[in-house]
């Protein structure tokens, strides 16, 4: 009792030893000194990406010769035996299923470590 | 409403927010000035320099703070490394400058007498006891705070408060009484 009595005293004097200090100018001497702030052209960031889409999209159009091989490409997908479709189909959704498991156990061993 | 740290933390970051980060400045520069002038043993042109370069170096490195930690431990443990940068530099730390120690002091609140005995028994401490009980007694950190602010053991932070404490109160005895 007396013993915490000894520490509440010592330290209630070392914390009235260390009265508040006033700024008296050292806040605007620090910010003075700071490094000038980043000329930042984020706001840029999503014009760029919608002109640059639209760039390639238009590049692809024309040398494309309008699109065409589109138009080839579904025909040829039509033309797909239907046994390759199913398999495909099979393929996909077996990888999207192990993705899936593979995510779930990573996601239960960080919850019980 | 006033922001919080965390979020004047956020300004800074989000908005490179000069305003945001004058005004943490302006919340723990006291703190922040009144260890490190301890640290140097009443050495105030040392520990204002000290501190102003701490605070540049946590604008600077303002990015490494996660928010594990609460802000103002994040930059005492800045400071306390300014100050141990500078003490290695100079291989020895500068004496107390006892006249200018007492100016700074308000002999309104405490005895003077007792004050400079305290101040005196604090700058006789070894470093790192005088560095525990400064974080842990004056500044109010815990001791697991300090032990993140002057990257040492926890155990070993409670040994230099309790063996930097004991030799206070045998100096400060009389006082005590």
């Amino acid at each position: 009792m007396m013993n915490e009595m000894e520490q509440d005293w010592l330290d209630k004097k070392l914390q009235e030893a260390a009265p508040y200090i006033e700024d008296d100018g050292f806040t605007a001497r620090v910010l003075r000194q700071l490094p000038a702030p980043q000329v930042r052209f984020q706001f840029l960031r999503p014009f760029i990406l919608v002109a640059a889409s639209a760039l390639a999209s238009a590049l692809t159009y024309v040398l494309s010769d309008g699109g065409r091989f589109i138009i080839v490409e579904m025909f040829k997908v039509t033309t797909i035996p239907t046994v390759w479709v199913v398999g495909f189909a099979l393929a996909s959704g077996m990888l999207v299923m192990a993705g899936g498991i593979a995510a779930a156990m990573s996601k239960s061993g960080q919850i019980q470590s | 409403m006033e922001l919080t740290d965390a979020g004047l933390v956020a300004r800074v970051l989000v908005d490179d927010d000069q305003h945001a980060y004058g005004e943490l400045v302006r919340r723990h520069q006291s703190s922040i000035r009144g260890l490190l002038r301890q640290l140097t043993r009443g050495d105030i042109a040392l520990a204002d320099d000290l501190a102003q370069d701490a605070f540049i170096r946590a604008y600077k490195n303002i990015r490494s703070f996660r928010g594990e930690a609460k802000f103002s431990t994040w930059l005492y443990r800045i400071a306390y490394n300014c100050f141990r940068e500078d003490a290695r530099k100079r291989k020895e730390l500068v004496g107390i400058n006892e006249e200018q120690w007492q100016a700074e002091q308000d002999p309104q609140t405490v005895d003077a007498g007792l004050r400079h005995d305290l101040m005196h028994a604090l700058s006789l401490l070894p470093l790192h006891e005088r560095s525990a009980v400064l974080l842990c007694c004056q500044n109010g950190l815990s001791h697991d705070e300090a032990a993140r602010v002057l990257e040492i053991p926890l155990g070993t932070v409670k040994t230099n408060v309790l063996r930097g404490r004991e030799k206070l109160k045998k100096t400060l005895a009389a006082w005590a009484q």
